[in-house]
């Protein structure tokens, strides 16, 4: 029987080949995200533990593990004095002191060093030697010298000898003179792209400890177990091993791959559920295929275990090969995308290919889902009665209710879910229940797809009926609505997901542009793009703006982002020099109490965050400040809710507490009768001396809004393009299926009159009329899927719906391209039809 | 092209049809036809040539391997021929390439086969119109009215064939393979699935075409009932035409295949 197999499957080359691919993209996807997960996760391990090869153990403030990577602005600090505990404990020989976090140094160009990387500042010790290798000079031995990594000569256009100009959120510019370069071991200009620049402990401490003297952690050298610092040190403070401090920043490093791991972890498997369809369909083509040959084989004795045997050996060769293939494909593409994002994301990071065992997890996948979706057409074979061996291959279409009542029955979950999230009746459930009801949604949705078919082939085939030919293709699409379904659902599903997306941020941009529009009574903005940084300007900046002749009114910003409480409630505070003029810019209004000269004790809130936590004008409320003072501040002013200022504003002398306490944006209104370009000259030449921010007017700033979105949505539509290539597989089997089943039917219209271009035009019509199926169904359900998401957002600011029109026709127009690509072959297969032997039947 | 006139066949000239009866629709002349090669070569035609009256109807007859399916195939254009030419109502089909046949049998030939003769997909009437629907051209309103009359369809217009019966679907073949007023209607077997009241009827209405409509028709059959109600019967065996056979009736349709090969078909004792 498996010889039967074998040799029946070496004459069908070509489908299985085209059966194949759909696998081998699968899991070629799914086998490389593993693959550049892990090999990303190997080398930056392996570089992280390098700089840890010499720390036997780390002391860290018991709050906040993140202290140790120096990445948290208001990272707890450790105070002197238990660096001098823990350099007494028995057997350490060494103790030092880590000062970390995250500086601005202003390059030669004016601008602000690593813009989308940020730049480390750290106080430069001799443990740094051991993996920090000095290239040129010496390390810094005055608080006015630094030494700087060799990627910030390159990122900073600057040099030895020259004089760098740096500073952080809460310390003032001040110049330093480059006295050395480093590079790290490995012959390395950097870590992860970042740029480094090491001061002294003193220079350090006044750049991220407001000048205090205290840590972010200390590194301990010498024969001595954690425990006995831990007792030290007692239990405000967590010790690790150098091993554990080591993994856990790599954990932190890694999280760039383990991003662009998930997104192609997600391509694979999109992949792989389309693939299930078309691995369906192929064996549904090979089955009617050996019709005969199956009851044949039943004739003759073959028991019907034997026949699904048949079958499912077929599925198993295919999916070992496929999945072989696709897992030696995905480690290619693995490793060439390891290389990418080591050299564009983690500054050339040697790459050291690491092929997991849960790689061979794609294999499994491969060929588990290949066996799987052959099982429903190995049953199916099983079942032809030995006589249709003696007859024609005649499949009536099943009744669809079976599938149409799961489908409503499943959507209606589905729905219901997503109902009751976006009523806020899911409690904690919240988003994860809303996000689960929209993927029940669409797989309901996608068990009504046969029965949806019917009035939608119908419909759309209407159009292309002006030709007898293509009313027949019409028809022919019509005539069994599960396989047209199932055709169709592969292109559906890429659709949908792209449209959704697409409809997301269209949304987006017109809440952008009516924000913009309507709320904003400025002409020009002030703000930076926000990277690595929150971009700020000076105060005397703002000052020289506000104090401009042609400048109407100048609402500012304040914000902290960080660590503020509310009622112990975490929360983003904001402030503005001058609150009753910024209002008037962001078209706020004032419900009760009143913003003028906001007391220093007093606070303004938008209605419903004061209602979400019950208070009222004249409630006082307890607020933590990130510097770790409080105040009892009274509710002297109810917003209006309003977009753009929506959210609580503290009174100006508040400001100083701030973590940065410096202007983040401002907004100016130009004179009446001013020439707004002519105002934004005068504003550009104020911030000549400010890296961070600078200035646009109102269609530029939507633009820059907007722009990165674009990126985000062209990269989301390589998913579409690989959905294609699977949906045309899909396309090409079923229409050969077709012209296989109605070879008859071909024959009689052929001798009948129908020629051989007419014969070619019905089969490419049922073929764009699967394709068009597919993607208006796709374009419904995404537009569905983005309305729903939009509402979900709505609260969080997202209030304009609006419809990707341009990108909607264009996915028409590609379905319609995929149809007419698809139909080449068949319709071909259609033509050549010999018509004598398809109407004989002796 | 040029006009080829072959000798007429003594019978060409005994039909009993109502119209002219000198012209003939379709003429054969020198048909070879083999398949495979070699040792493996078999000949289905040898020589073959047949003219068909216009306003005659003629049966084909000889038993299984004779070559009649072969002979109709090569008339219709549906096969090639190896060598010799088929004439049909003036035109030399044999060398014509596949657009002109396609064109040929869409105007010129009317088809019945003895099953799949309809498209699932159309009603009975959009099937009967199939013909000049494919073309792009108005059929003549009257004439089909008529036929489905004569036929008795016009209570089944409008269902598909799965709702038809037998008899029914065949009927409709019928009127499908008269609407465009063919040339020639090649009917091959038709009454091969119908059960004996329904191969009468459509006999009948077969008979009824040539004798009120002076339509030609050419049928192979290995029934001597249904090759009675023909004008002229040509038998065929190992390729060759052996006996040619006027006004027949079942009984001397039965003589003559006895007369030339030892055995009475089976078919033929159920007449």
């Amino acid at each position: 029987m498996l010889r039967a197999t074998l040799k029946g499957m070496a004459s069908r080359k070509a489908r299985l080949v085209l059966t194949s691919l759909a696998v081998v993209l699968g899991t070629m996807f799914v086998a490389a995200a593993m693959i550049l997960t892990a090999t990303m996760e190997k080398s930056v391990t392996g570089v992280i533990a390098d700089a840890f090869t010499d720390v036997d153990a780390v002391v860290s403030s018991a709050d906040d593990p993140a202290a140790a990577q120096g990445n948290t602005p208001s990272a707890t600090l450790i105070p002197a004095d238990v660096l001098e505990t823990v350099a007494g404990v028995d057997g350490v020989e060494a103790a030092d002191g880590d000062v970390t976090g995250q500086v601005n140094a202003i390059g030669d160009d004016g601008k602000l060093v690593g813009a989308f990387a940020p730049t480390i500042g750290f106080n430069w010790t001799d443990a740094d030697t051991g993996f920090n290798e000095i290239r040129e000079g010496r390390g810094p031995e005055a608080d006015n010298e630094v030494i700087v990594s060799a990627r910030f000569v390159s990122d900073a256009g600057l040099g030895l000898g020259d004089t760098v100009t740096a500073y952080s959120y809460t310390a003032d510019r001040a110049e330093y003179e480059i006295v050395g370069v480093f590079g790290l071991s490995g012959d390395r200009d950097s870590l992860a792209g970042e740029t480094q620049m090491g001061f002294t402990t003193t220079a350090a401490q006044r750049l991220l400890t407001q000048g205090e003297d205290a840590y972010m952690a200390i590194y301990v050298d010498g024969d001595v177990s954690t425990d006995a610092i831990a007792e030290a040190v007692g239990p405000d403070y967590r010790v690790r091993t150098g091993e554990e401090a080591s993994e856990e920043a790599a954990q932190g490093f890694a999280v760039v791959a383990d991003i662009m791991g998930y997104i192609f972890l997600g391509f694979g498997l999109v992949a792989v559920f389309v693939s299930v369809f078309l691995i369906i369909n192929t064996f549904t083509i090979i089955v009617a295929q050996r019709q005969r040959e199956l009851a044949l084989l039943r004739a003759i004795g073959a028991a019907r275990g034997q026949v699904v045997g048949s079958v499912l050996a077929e599925a198993v060769v295919i999916g070992v090969i496929a999945s072989i293939v696709g897992l030696g494909l995905g480690v290619l593409l693995g490793w060439g995308l390891s290389q990418l994002v080591s050299s564009t994301v983690m500054g050339g990071l040697p790459v050291q290919l690491q092929v997991p065992a849960t790689a061979l997890g794609a294999l499994a996948v491969g060929i588990g889902v290949t066996v799987l979706s052959a099982i429903i057409p190995a049953v199916k074979a099983s079942g032809v009665p030995p006589v249709a061996a003696m007859r024609d291959a005649v499949n009536p279409p099943k009744p669809l209710r079976g599938i149409t009542i799961a489908g409503i029955a499943v959507t209606a979950v589905g729905g219901v879910l997503v109902a009751l999230g976006l009523t806020d009746n899911l409690g904690d459930l919240g988003l994860g229940g809303f996000l689960t009801g929209v993927g029940i949604a669409f797989v309901g949705i996608t068990l009504l797809t046969p029965i949806l078919s019917r009035p939608l082939v119908a419909l759309l085939g209407s159009v292309m009926s002006w030709t007898f030919e293509g009313r027949l293709g019409k028809l022919n699409a019509g005539r069994n609505p599960r396989r047209t379904a199932i055709t169709a659902s592969a292109l559906m599903i890429a659709v949908a997901l792209v449209t959704g997306i697409a409809t997301l941020v269209s949304s987006f941009k017109a809440t952008t542009e009516e924000l913009t529009d309507q709320n904003l009574e400025s002409d020009l903005i002030v703000m930076g793009q926000q990277g690595a940084n929150i971009p700020t300007f000076s105060r005397e900046t703002l000052a020289e703006i506000k104090a401009l002749p042609d400048a109407a009114a100048v609402g500012d910003l304040y914000g902290e982002l960080f660590g503020a409480e509310v009622d112990d409630e975490p929360t983003t505070l904001y402030a503005s020099e001058d609150l009753a003029t910024s209002l008037a810019v962001f078209s706020g209004t004032v419900a009760e109490g009143s913003v003028d000269d906001l007391p220093d004790d007093g606070l303004a809130v938008n209605e419903s965050a004061a209602e979400d936590r019950g208070l009222a004008l004249g409630d006082t409320v307890q607020v933590a400040f990130a510097d770790n003072t409080t105040a009892q501040l009274e509710i002297a002013a109810i917003l209006d809710d309003s977009q753009l200022t929506d959210g609580w504003w503290v009174a100006p002398a508040q400001i100083e507490h701030f973590t940065v306490p410096k202007p983040m944006q401002a907004y100016i209104q130009v004179a009446e009768g001013a020439d707004i370009a002519a105002v934004e000259d005068e504003v550009d030449s104020i911030l000549a001396d400010e890296p961070e921010v600078n200035v646009t007017n109102n269609a530029e700033f939507v633009e820059q809004q907007t722009g990165q979105l674009d990126v985000l949505l062209a990269s989301v539509q390589i998913l579409l393009a690989l959905a294609i290539i699977i949906a045309i597989i899909g396309v090409v089997n079923t229409l050969v299926l077709s012209v296989l089943e109605r070879t008859r039917e071909l024959g009689l219209l052929r001798a009948v009159g129908m020629t051989r271009g007419q014969a070619r035009r019905m089969i490419t019509v049922e073929s764009v009329i699967i394709c068009l199926f597919g993607a208006v169904l796709g374009i419904a359900v995404g537009i569905g899927l983005g309305w729903t998401v939009q509402r979900a957002l709505e609260e969080e600011g997202l209030t304009s719906f609006a419809l990707p029109w341009a990108l909607i026709v264009s996915y028409l127009v590609a379905a319609v391209a995929v149809g007419l690509l698809a139909a080449i072959a068949p319709a071909a297969r259609a033509a050549k039809l010999n018509v004598l032997s398809a109407i004989a039947y002796e | 092209m040029p006009l080829s006139t072959p000798p007429a066949p003594q019978s060409v000239q005994q039909s009993r049809g109502l119209q002219q009866r000198s012209r003939a629709a379709v003429t054969a002349t020198g048909l070879w036809r083999a398949y495979g090669s070699g040792e493996a070569q078999v000949v289905a035609l040898r020589d073959v040539s047949v003219a068909f009256a216009s306003g005659q109807f003629t049966a084909i007859m000889g038993p299984s391997g004779s070559g009649k399916s072969t002979l109709m195939h090569c008339l219709a254009g549906l096969d090639t021929t190896d060598r010799g030419s088929v004439d049909i109502g003036g035109t030399v089909i044999t060398g014509l390439g596949d657009k002109a046949l396609t064109k040929l049998r869409r105007d010129k030939i009317g088809f019945i086969f003895q099953q799949f003769n309809l498209l699932p997909t159309l009603t009975a009437e959009e099937n009967i119109l199939l013909p000049a629907s494919i073309a792009g051209a108005k059929a003549d309103p009257a004439w089909i009215s008529q036929i489905i009359r004569t036929l008795d369809l016009q209570e089944r217009l409008s269902h598909k064939p799965t709702e038809l019966s037998g008899g029914q679907q065949q009927r409709v073949a019928c009127a499908r393979a008269l609407a465009t007023r063919p040339e020639v209607v090649f009917a091959d077997e038709p009454t091969g699935n119908l059960d004996t009241r329904s191969s009468g009827e459509v006999l009948r209405f077969l008979r009824k075409s040539v004798d009120d409509f002076g339509q030609t028709i050419v049928m192979v059959t290995h029934d001597p009932s249904a090759a009675a109600y023909a004008d002229r019967v040509v038998f065929l065996a190992d390729g060759q035409i052996v006996r040619d056979l006027d006004r027949p009736t079942a009984d001397s349709v039965i003589d003559t295949m006895r007369g030339f090969e030892n055995r009475v078909p089976l078919a033929g004792e159920a007449a």
